[in-house]
């Protein structure tokens, strides 16, 4: 009985197994690994036009591919407690102060910043000639009450410094935040402006100042 | 249409556009105002010119071989062009490839009417000084396909593949912004500046994106953009390198775009900013 109990269930294995190579044979999608090499070779052959450095923008740093996932977004990035931590951890190891050591600029100049969205973008592998890139911030933040083109991808920021002051404390934190937002929270949607060296540490301190200072139309009102 | 009816179709364009786009009071939402501007766009849609000049470059014998591309099977057989739109892009068994409508017109261009490869990927997006052939084939190939529902199917392994590797890429984070596409179109209601962002992991936002999206006229660029167009312009500002034309990554995002749109009622050319 032993024997043809076994000799059974190793047969209703075995359609199954069967089963199992036909629906992979004619209608499963490929799995997860072969997924992202098939992938990870379009992204290679889809970017042929400009210097070795420009093209090398589409490959993954570790934080990247950690964020990565399929079905995530910044709100439901599935990270385990050791993911976050070791994100949190490279993010916080990269960030890098002003050399003058002041975390809040000139609010005037970040002004500037703010609204200005372009910088560093590739048109046959050329890259746009500016003195520097602007600090992308409207595009997703209302900073100023008055400005009606704003984005609304990331929260208002009407009032930030109005309603935190602008004690060191902020500062640095305002600061870090811009440098590196992922040291706060891993994989969000804000790009790491610093640590990716789209923004100076200058240049961060001016939108600080823009973000923190009295003056500034974010806390006027 | 001649080019005076060509010119007053984009000045209407323009004005509706001001209009749309105008003061916004503080009891309407910007949006309101650019949603109005595009309704009276849609029923003047300057897209229907190169809908015309699309048919007549279809029709015509051109190129080294002069031929036309009524022998072109995009899908439904020898250049048949009705319902083409709806199950792009599939796989082609003649060039052992998933294809989107670009890349299966430029297979067409080049083995039927013997046009070069690189001319057409050199002048795949019109200038003001200069019409894009590509940009009119779309118009018209898409057009044809009016009435109907978005219909792409994964029965070929390599239709699964390519959906899979959109799937895959919608998701990769990449570039000095860390960007993906999920980071600007991963949620309903956003905005980038005034431009709204269409959610693209929800199918009923997709249904309306897909089927009434690109082919598009876009007033800013005085020209129809395709797919092609506005997938490059979304590396563009991601600070990505330049994708390539009908490069696998692109036809794979379409892939993964068009399948999740289908259903939707197909009515192109759309009109965009």
């Amino acid at each position: 009985m032993k024997g043809v109990s076994q000799f059974m269930s190793r047969a209703a294995a075995s359609v199954v197994g069967l089963a199992g190579l036909v629906i992979a044979g004619c209608a499963a999608f490929p799995d997860a690994e072969t997924t992202a090499k098939n992938t990870e070779q379009m992204v290679t052959d889809a970017h042929t036009l400009g210097a070795p450095a420009l093209i090398r923008r589409s490959v993954q740093d570790t934080s990247q591919r950690a964020c990565s996932m399929i079905g995530g977004s910044e709100g439901s990035a599935k990270l385990s407690q050791e993911q976050a931590a070791s994100l949190v951890k490279t993010a916080r190891d990269s960030i890098q102060y002003p050399a003058s050591g002041k975390l809040s600029g000139d609010w005037k100049t970040g002004a500037q910043l703010v609204t200005d969205g372009r910088g560093q973008r590739i048109v046959n592998g050329q890259v746009e000639k500016l003195p520097g890139n602007g600090a992308l911030c409207t595009n997703c933040h209302a900073m100023d009450p008055t400005e009606v083109n704003a984005g609304d991808v990331g929260p208002s920021l009407v009032a930030y410094g109005k309603q935190r002051g602008n004690s060191e404390a902020v500062a640095r934190y305002t600061y870090e935040r811009i440098y590196n937002a992922w040291a706060f929270m891993p994989c969000s949607n804000m790009p790491r402006l610093g640590t990716n060296g789209f923004l100076t540490p200058e240049q961060i301190a001016h939108v600080v100042a823009y973000l923190i200072d009295a003056g500034s139309p974010v806390n006027r009102q | 249409m001649n080019l005076s009816s060509r010119a007053a179709a984009i000045c209407a364009f323009a004005l509706a556009l001001a209009t749309g786009s105008g003061p916004v009071t503080a009891q309407s939402k910007p949006e309101d105002g650019l949603a109005l501007g595009r309704k009276m766009l849609a029923e003047d849609n300057p897209g229907d010119l190169w809908v015309e000049r699309g048919q007549r470059l279809f029709t015509a014998k051109r190129g080294p071989k002069n031929a036309s591309l009524e022998k072109c099977d995009l899908g439904m057989g020898p250049g048949v062009v009705k319902g083409a739109f709806a199950q792009l892009p599939r796989y082609f068994a003649d060039t052992d490839k998933v294809q989107d409508l670009e890349s299966r017109l430029l297979t067409c261009m080049v083995e039927l009417q013997g046009f070069k490869r690189e001319d057409i990927i050199r002048t795949r997006f019109g200038t003001l000084d200069r019409d894009s052939d590509m940009e009119a084939l779309v118009s018209y190939v898409g057009a044809a396909s009016n009435g109907l529902r978005m219909n792409v199917r994964l029965t070929h392994a390599k239709e699964r593949e390519m959906y899979k590797a959109g799937e895959y890429a919608f998701y990769r984070r990449s570039g000095p912004l860390d960007f993906a596409c999920v980071t600007c179109h991963g949620e309903s209601g956003k905005r980038i500046r005034l431009q709204d962002l269409p959610n693209m992991t929800k199918a009923e936002e997709m249904r309306e994106v897909v089927a009434t999206g690109w082919p598009a006229y876009r007033g800013t660029h005085s020209t129809v953009r395709t797919m092609q167009h506005r997938l490059y312009d979304c590396f563009w500002q991601m600070r990505l390198p330049d994708l390539g034309f009908a490069s696998d990554l692109s036809v794979a995002l379409t892939a993964y775009l068009n399948y999740s749109a289908n259903g939707g009622e197909i009515k192109l050319p759309g009109v965009r900013r």
